[in-house]
């Protein structure tokens, strides 16, 4: 991933993940290192749409409110990206989806993330060890 | 012996009786059944090979080493539809829920009127799909560790009035560890690369990871090898080039890679059936936000049904997914985004799969054999129907106490009762309009039947046009079969290594001698007798396979 888009996609993660109640917040670093792989074992089809959705949100941001995605106010650049998500053209509410799902997915992959959404890996992982079914 | 990239020493040349393309519903029991008989078997396998130990309860980790392209391989059309392989030892096996369910009679009967596939008979396939059962140890999911999200919505459904039950399985033991499709972490689930395949190492099988098959040699009219390439765990590039000489090959890559790898070698064309009749199974979720924590994800994914509507094409089935996968499943983002998800334990999770009536889709040759194209457009009928599912499934839910359902469909994100539950079943959708589609189990690229210029395959599964050159995976099934295909994948790879048998021992007297039914019979007497054994005796650890 060259360093225009990891800078990016730095920039986007608080973004697009808000922190909320005791939960910890977005590590834009474990993000881009989560998304790199994720994008490097994945089609290159989706890399490429995924790079360019970071220039199209980009563009969609000056166009319609004049800034920076990335220097828009926390609720402002929320409320942007919720429109998006809701717009009722396909074409517009796939540009969050797109570059949401890595993110979503490094983010909430995160053991400390997990656990107090009552998915706690570690004690899982003691209980399936215990409990090796052979065939 | 499981043989890995990392160890070897450089190009490797094999002669064998039997060369299989995959090791997953189709391949594995293939194996397992020929090296059974005594023939050299070598198993190729695109993927890598992980034992339970390194299953590890994480959607990111497994989706990038477990799932072909991490999970990102997508239907191209209207609309765009999410289609998850598995591409490790056990093929989608590994990442499946394990659900095991016989054909639908009404479906066999459409194999037999409108394929000409009368050979594969009720009898027959009963007793191929007793043996695979008894093998996999198949039985219905306890109600004990079926997951309170699946128990609510099957007493909910009960309630009003639709029928429902535990699905059958084939996980013995299985505690209900909620990440079935991560690769199960207690070995409980049977998958191909905890049984069949295992079975077939210790019968003398090899079985090479991460090797890609790129060349399936004809000469003559007759397919006498495969060629093809070992790849970097790492990097994915290619390294050592490997070759097999062998007397029959199967293909057995999934039905998205067996018909791109026939493409690629210009193999089986003239029908022009090749690539073509893709059906998928597409699928709807509804989620619902309740009052009571439901311990998610803990219990059986997929562990209950609601099969009602069965003949409308609909089954509705459970699925309960892990925090980051919920997050990427979420309507939206942001603040929103985070408080959804603050409130997962409290989201109880349903899914719809569609029986296509209307929809086409095809494979088509893409820039490489590695990255074929495919291109699928759900029809009309079938947008209602999924439609229509998520209302059931709305309906259920709210019945169940839900405050709120979330759906996957544009301008309905969230139903908060009944008036906009009633908006949603006045409209009518536009294809574009569904968020977030998936859908499992492709089937039917490399379609069998009883005409050649119709049909790319026999139904004993050998090629119309390549003698020796066997199909066995989900490219092979006619029609979509409206429930979860591995079970029926794995009765007719049973079938299909009877047929190789068959050609193999050409001439032997005692096996000519016995109907392929008696034989059949013989195999399932011998399968419950060797379960007996082993469950009085102890198995090998997967890692004592490794070479």
């Amino acid at each position: 991933m060259r360093n225009y888009f990891v800078e990016r996609l730095r920039r986007l993660a608080p973004i697009f993940i808000e922190p909320v109640e005791d939960l910890p917040p977005a590590d834009p670093e474990q993000v881009v290192e989560f998304s790199r792989e994720f994008l490097r074992a994945g089609t290159p089809a989706f890399r490429v749409i995924f790079y360019a959705m970071i220039f199209v949100l980009q563009a969609i941001c000056l166009l319609v409110r004049g800034k920076s995605v990335y220097s828009l106010p926390p609720e402002e650049a929320d409320e942007f990206i919720q429109s998006l998500y809701n717009h009722r053209f396909t074409a517009l509410s796939t540009i969050p989806t797109i570059l949401g799902t890595p993110m979503y997915m490094a983010h909430y992959n995160r053991d400390d993330i997990q656990e107090p959404l009552g998915f706690d890996i570690a004690a899982m992982r003691e209980e399936a060890a215990a409990r090796e079914v052979q065939r | 012996m499981i043989i890995q990239p990392e160890g070897l020493p450089g190009d490797i040349r094999r002669e064998a009786d039997v060369v299989i393309i995959g090791s997953g519903a189709g391949g594995g029991p293939i194996a397992k059944e020929l090296s059974e008989e005594g023939y050299s078997v070598v198993v190729l396998e695109e993927g890598g090979y992980f034992t339970r130990e390194d299953f590890d309860f994480r959607a990111g980790q497994a989706f990038t080493r477990l799932y072909r392209d991490a999970s990102q391989t997508v239907t191209l059309g209207m609309p765009t539809i999410v289609v998850p392989q598995g591409k490790t030892v056990g093929g989608t096996t590994t990442i499946n829920s394990g659900t095991c369910l016989r054909i639908p009679r009404h479906v066999l009967k459409r194999w037999h009127l409108e394929c000409g596939l009368r050979d594969i008979s009720e009898e027959e396939l009963g007793l191929l799909y007793s043996a695979v059962e008894e093998y996999l140890q198949v039985k219905r999911a306890d109600p004990e560790v079926a997951g309170r999200n699946n128990i609510l919505f099957l007493e909910s459904a009960e309630g009003l009035g639709y029928s429902g039950g535990f699905l059958p399985r084939n996980a013995k033991d299985c505690e209900g560890f909620g990440v079935c499709a991560y690769g199960c972490p207690s070995g409980a689930k049977q998958s191909v690369n905890v049984s069949y395949i295992p079975d077939a190492i210790r019968a003398g099988a090899d079985l090479y990871t991460r090797c890609r098959a790129e060349r399936i040699v004809v000469r003559g009219g007759r397919a006498t090898g495969v060629r093809g390439r070992f790849l970097d765990p790492h990097t994915g590039k290619k390294t050592y080039r490997m070759e097999v000489e062998a007397s029959v090959v199967v293909l057995a890559a999934g039905a998205v890679q067996t018909p791109s790898l026939l493409m690629h070698n210009r193999l089986c064309l003239s029908s022009g059936r090749v690539g073509k009749n893709l059906s998928i199974h597409p699928c709807g979720a509804a989620m619902a936000l309740l009052d009571e924590p439901l311990g998610n994800p803990k219990g059986i994914p997929q562990s209950a049904y609601v099969d009602e509507f069965a003949p409308e094409g609909i089954m509705l089935e459970g699925v309960t997914i892990p925090p980051a996968v919920m997050a990427i499943t979420l309507p939206w983002g942001g603040r929103r985004h985070a408080e959804t998800m603050w409130r997962y334990p409290y989201i109880g999770s349903f899914g719809s799969m569609i029986s296509e009536h209307d929809s086409s889709g095809k494979v088509v040759a893409g820039p490489s054999a590695r990255q074929p194209l495919t291109f699928y457009n759900l029809g009309r009928g079938d947008l209602d129907r999924l439609k229509r599912s998520i209302l059931l499934m709305a309906e259920i839910w709210f019945a169940a106490g839900a405050k709120r359902v979330y759906t996957p469909i544009a301008g309905f994100k969230e139903l908060t009762g009944p008036r906009d539950f009633a908006r949603l079943a006045r409209t009518s959708l536009n294809r574009a309009g569904v968020y977030g589609l998936s859908a499992y189990h492709p089937m039917g690229t490399c379609s069998m039947g009883a005409d050649p210029y119709s049909s790319v395959i026999k139904s004993s599964g050998e090629t119309w046009e390549v003698e020796n050159l066997y199909i066995c995976d989900a490219s092979m099934l006619p029609t979509s079969l409206g429930v979860n295909p591995q079970l029926t994948i794995m009765s007719l790879a049973m079938r299909t290594a009877g047929f190789i048998d068959d050609r193999l021992s050409e001439g032997a007297f005692e096996k000519q001698r016995a109907g392929r039914l008696e034989r059949l019979r013989g195999r399932l007497r011998t399968e419950k007798e060797s379960i007996a054994k082993r469950l009085a005796g102890e198995s090998d650890s997967p890692r004592q396979l490794l070479g």
